[in-house]
C-alpha cells in the first residue's frame, strides 16, 4: 500500500527559537491582531446568531424520527420488528395487531420511541424493510418539560411531516 | 484626628479592599470576551437584563447568582473539614490584603497634611507582597491535601512545588531592582520612576532593568497559576487540580482569589516597572503646575474621544442579521446616552477645577484622581497582557516549567544582580 | 491601649499555636498550629516596631519554611493509621507539666524582679530596613559573615548527605 508519509521538521533548536521570548512575540502579535480586527468590526465573526438565526439542515441530518403514512393516511409501517430488532439503545418499543385495510397483515398498535434512550444513530431508519420510519423531520433540537414528553407515541409519530421534498431526501441517499 | 483623617483613611482603606473585587468581574469580562475575540468568537453575549447586556457584562452576575444559589456540597470522604473550608478563605484573603501596600496615587496633601494613599500604612512595601505570596501556598496544598482526591493532591503538588521555586527567581529580580531604587517603599518606587532619565525618557524600571522586568513577568505568571504555567490545573490531565472537590461558593472564592492576585500581581508589575501612578512625563509637581492647562485639555480632548466611541458602539452593538426594530441599535442609543451624559459630569467637574484658583486643595485632588485613573489603566493594560499570554501559549510541561525555573531564570536574575551592583557602585 | 490588647492577643495565640503543636495528634494539624504560632511571633515584632524582623518572619518562618515542611507533609500523605499509637500520651504532658512548673515559677519571679524601667520611644527609625542593614554590615560585618559560612557549610552537608545513597548504588 505505501502509506503516506509526511516528514514534519522539529522546530526549536535554533538560538532564535531556544530564547523563547521572540517566537512569543511573534505568536502574541497574530493573536492580537485577530483581537484588534475583530474588535474594531465584529460582523465578521465565525459565529452564528443562533436562537435568532438556525442552522441549515442538510437532508441527511439525522433528526427526530417520524413515521411514513400512505397516500391515504394509512400508517406504512407493518410492524415487522426490523427497526426495535436492531436498534442499538432499546429505545423502540412495538405492539403488532392485525391489519383490516389489505395494504398488508400487520400494522403497528402501538409505536413508542423513547428519545431520552435514543441515541440517533438511524439504524431503524436502515432497517426499514418499508421506508416507513425516517428521521427527515429536521428537528435538532428535542426539548420537553417531563419525561413523559419525550416518549413519542405514534401518533407524534406521525403527526410531523418531512422537512425535505421527497425529490431532495432521495438525492440525499438517505 | 479630625473628620477629614478619619474619611481619609476610609476612603484608602475602602480603595484598596474594593478596588480589587470590582476588578474581579472587569478581569472575567475581558476574558471571556478577550478570548472571544481573539479567537474569531464572540464571548457571552446575551445575558440581559430588559434587553441590556452591557457588553456582556451581565453574564458575570448570573454566574455570580449561578454560584451563590447551587448547592454547597463537602464529600463524605473529607476527613479535615476545618482545612477544607479554610483553604478557599486563606487564598482570597491573602490576595486581597496583599493589595494592600500598593500605592495608587501619591501622597495627597490637603490643609497642609499629606496622607497617604495606599491601603496599609507600612513602608515594607514590596517585602509584604511576598510574604502574601508565600502564604497563598497554604491554601493551595491545605485545599490539594484535604479533598483526599488524586487529582487534587497532585494539583497541590504542582502548583505549590511551581509556586515555591518560583518566588526564588521573583525575589532576585526584586533584590537587583531594590539595587536600582534603593528602597523597599513602593510609594517611593514609584515616586523614583517619574523622574526622567537624559531629560527624555520616563525613568521607569521597565527601561533601567529590563532583565528583571522579564523575570519577574514570568515568576509572576507561574505564582498566580496562569498560562503558559497553570498546569496545577491542567484540565486535560488532572481535571482541574487542586479545588477538583470544591463546588458552589467555595468555589467561587477560589476562582475570585485567583482573579484578585491576577489584579495584584499586576499591579504590582505596574507600580515596580511602569511607573505606577505616574503619568509618564508628567511626575506629580510637574502635574500640580500644569494642572489647568492639562484639565483644559482634557476638556477638549473627552467629548472628541467620546465622539469616536460613541461611532463604535453604534457600529459594534447592531445585530448582525435581519431584524425588524433592531433591538440592539436601541440598546446602543441608551449606552451612548449614558456615556455622555457622564461625560457632561465630567466637564463639569474639569470646568470648576478650571475656575478654582491655582495651587489649592482643589488642585491636589484632581492630581491625585488623575494619578488613580492612570494607576487603573495601566493595570488594566496589565491585565490584559495576563488575558493575551493565556489565550496565546500553549502550557509548559512540567519538567519544562522546573527547568526554566532553575536552570534560566535563575541564573539570569543572579547575573543580573552582578552586573546592576557593578553599575551602580561604578557610577555612585 | 489598643496595643496592649493585640499583645495580649498575640501572646496567647502564640502559646496557643505551640500548645496545638504538642496536642494535635495529625502532623498537619501540628504544623498549622506553628503557622499560627510564627504569625503571632511576627506580630509580637511589629508590637515593637522592628519592621524589618517583622515582614522577615513573615518571609522565612511563616512563609518559606513552614510551606516546606506541610509540603513535605502533603507529600507524605499521612492517613490515621500511619500514626504511632500513644497509648501513655497524656500521662506523659501531665508529667511535663509536672516537671516544668518550677521552672516557669523560676521565670515568673525572675520576670517579677526586673526593675520597672519605663518605656522609652526610640528614634522613628529603629528596626527600619535601612538601619537594621547598616548595623548589621558595618558593626557587625565579621560575626554576620561567619554566620553565613555556617549556613553555607550546613548546606553543602545537607547535599553532600542526601547524595550519599545514590552513589552507593
Amino acid at each position: 500500500m505505501g502509506a503516506k508519509v509526511k516528514t514534519i521538521a522539529r522546530r526549536g533548536s535554533t538560538l532564535q527559537e531556544r530564547i523563547f521570548l521572540i517566537e512569543i512575540f511573534k505568536g502574541m502579535a497574530t493573536t492580537f491582531g485577530h483581537f484588534w480586527r475583530n474588535l474594531l468590526d465584529n460582523s465578521k465573526l465565525y459565529v452564528r446568531h443562533y436562537p435568532e438565526v438556525k442552522p441549515e439542515i442538510p437532508v441527511r441530518w439525522r433528526g427526530r424520527h417520524r413515521l411514513t403514512s400512505h397516500e391515504d393516511g394509512s400508517v406504512k409501517c407493518v410492524a415487522c420488528f426490523m427497526c426495535q430488532t436492531n436498534c442499538p439503545a432499546q429505545c423502540i418499543q412495538i405492539q403488532a395487531g392485525e391489519r383490516l385495510d389489505g395494504k398488508a397483515e400487520k400494522m403497528p398498535v402501538s409505536f413508542n420511541i423513547d428519545l431520552l434512550e435514543c441515541i440517533y444513530c438511524g439504524y431503524c431508519v436502515e432497517a426499514c424493510p418499508l421506508d416507513a420510519i425516517r428521521m427527515d423531520t429536521g428537528i435538532y433540537s428535542v426539548t420537553g418539560k417531563d419525561r413523559e414528553s419525550f416518549n413519542m407515541g405514534i401518533d407524534d409519530l406521525l403527526a410531523k411531516q418531512g422537512a425535505f421534498t421527497e425529490e431532495d431526501y432521495k438525492k440525499g441517499g438517505a | 484626628m479630625s473628620l477629614l483623617d478619619i474619611l481619609m483613611i476610609a476612603i484608602r482603606v475602602a480603595f484598596s479592599a474594593f478596588v480589587p473585587l470590582c476588578f474581579i468581574a472587569v478581569c472575567v469580562w475581558m476574558e471571556r470576551r478577550g478570548a472571544g475575540f481573539i479567537q474569531d468568537r464572540s464571548g457571552p453575549n446575551r445575558a440581559n437584563i430588559f434587553g441590556f447586556r452591557a457588553a456582556g457584562l451581565v453574564q458575570n452576575l448570573a454566574d455570580a447568582a449561578k454560584l451563590i444559589f447551587k448547592e454547597d456540597i463537602i464529600s463524605a470522604h473529607i476527613k479535615h473539614k476545618f482545612f477544607f473550608v479554610l483553604a478557599p478563605i486563606i487564598v482570597f484573603f491573602t490576595a486581597v490584603v496583599s493589595f494592600g501596600v500598593v500605592p495608587f496615587a501619591d501622597t495627597l496633601v490637603i490643609n497642609g497634611k499629606s496622607y497617604i494613599m495606599q491601603g496599609i500604612p507600612i513602608d515594607i512595601g514590596i517585602l509584604w507582597f511576598l510574604a502574601l505570596a508565600g502564604f497563598s501556598v497554604y491554601g493551595i496544598i491545605l485545599a490539594g491535601w484535604s479533598s483526599t482526591n488524586k487529582y487534587g493532591i497532585l494539583g497541590g503538588l504542582r502548583s505549590a512545588a511551581q509556586v515555591i521555586s518560583y518566588e526564588i527567581p521573583m525575589g532576585l529580580a526584586i533584590v537587583s531592582l531594590l539595587i536600582v531604587y534603593g528602597t523597599v517603599n513602593l510609594n517611593e518606587i514609584a515616586r523614583f520612576q517619574g523622574e526622567l532619565l537624559f531629560g527624555f525618557i520616563p525613568m521607569w524600571g521597565a527601561i533601567l532593568q529590563p532583565l528583571a522586568l522579564v523575570i519577574f513577568v514570568v515568576a509572576a505568571f507561574a505564582e498566580t497559576n496562569r498560562t503558559p504555567f497553570d498546569l496545577a490545573e491542567g484540565e486535560s490531565e488532572i481535571v482541574a487540580g487542586f479545588h477538583v472537590e470544591y463546588s458552589a461558593m467555595k468555589f467561587a472564592v477560589f476562582f475570585m482569589g485567583e482573579y484578585v492576585a491576577l489584579f495584584v500581581s499586576s499591579a504590582m508589575i505596574v507600580t515596580l516597572f511602569f511607573g505606577g501612578y505616574q503619568i509618564p512625563f508628567l511626575a506629580t509637581k510637574t502635574l500640580i503646575t500644569i494642572a489647568k492647562p492639562l484639565a483644559f485639555v482634557l476638556m477638549i480632548g473627552l467629548p472628541v474621544g467620546m465622539y469616536y466611541f460613541a461611532g463604535w458602539i453604534r457600529r459594534s452593538n447592531i445585530s448582525h442579521y435581519p431584524r425588524e426594530n433592531d433591538p440592539r441599535a436601541f440598546e446602543a442609543k441608551w449606552y451612548i446616552r449614558c456615556f455622555w451624559g457622564l461625560i457632561v459630569i465630567v466637564e463639569l467637574l474639569l470646568l470648576a477645577i478650571l475656575l478654582c484658583q491655582s495651587g489649592g486643595d482643589t488642585i491636589n485632588i484632581f492630581v491625585a484622581l488623575l494619578q488613580v485613573c492612570t494607576f487603573l489603566v495601566k493595570v488594566t493594560m496589565m491585565l490584559f497582557v495576563y488575558i493575551w499570554v493565556r489565550w496565546t501559549l500553549p502550557r509548559f510541561r512540567y519538567d519544562q516549567l522546573q527547568k526554566l525555573g532553575w536552570q534560566m531564570l535563575l541564573p539570569l536574575a543572579l547575573l543580573n544582580i552582578f552586573i546592576t551592583s557593578a553599575v551602580v557602585v561604578a557610577l555612585s | 491601649m489598643f496595643s496592649e490588647g493585640l499583645f495580649y492577643a498575640f501572646s496567647v495565640l502564640a502559646v496557643l499555636g505551640a500548645l496545638g503543636l504538642v496536642l494535635f495528634r495529625h502532623p498537619m494539624r501540628g504544623a498549622m498550629s506553628l503557622v499560627v504560632t510564627m504569625i503571632s511571633l511576627a506580630g509580637l515584632y511589629s508590637l515593637l516596631s522592628a519592621k524589618l524582623i517583622f515582614v522577615l518572619q513573615l518571609i522565612v518562618y511563616a512563609g518559606a519554611i513552614m510551606s516546606l515542611i506541610i509540603f513535605i507533609i502533603m507529600f507524605l500523605n499521612i492517613q490515621d493509621n500511619d500514626l504511632p499509637v500513644e497509648e501513655k500520651r497524656f500521662a506523659y504532658t501531665a508529667g511535663g507539666i509536672v516537671v516544668l512548673i518550677p521552672v516557669v515559677y523560676f521565670l515568673i519571679k525572675i520576670a517579677g524582679t526586673i526593675p520597672g524601667v519605663e518605656a522609652t520611644i526610640v528614634g522613628s527609625g529603629f528596626g527600619g530596613i535601612k538601619e537594621v542593614g547598616l548595623v548589621l554590615f558595618q558593626d557587625w560585618l565579621l560575626p554576620f559573615e561567619i554566620v553565613s559560612l555556617l549556613l553555607l557549610v550546613t548546606l553543602v552537608g545537607a547535599v553532600v548527605l542526601a547524595g550519599k545513597r545514590r552513589v552507593g548504588k
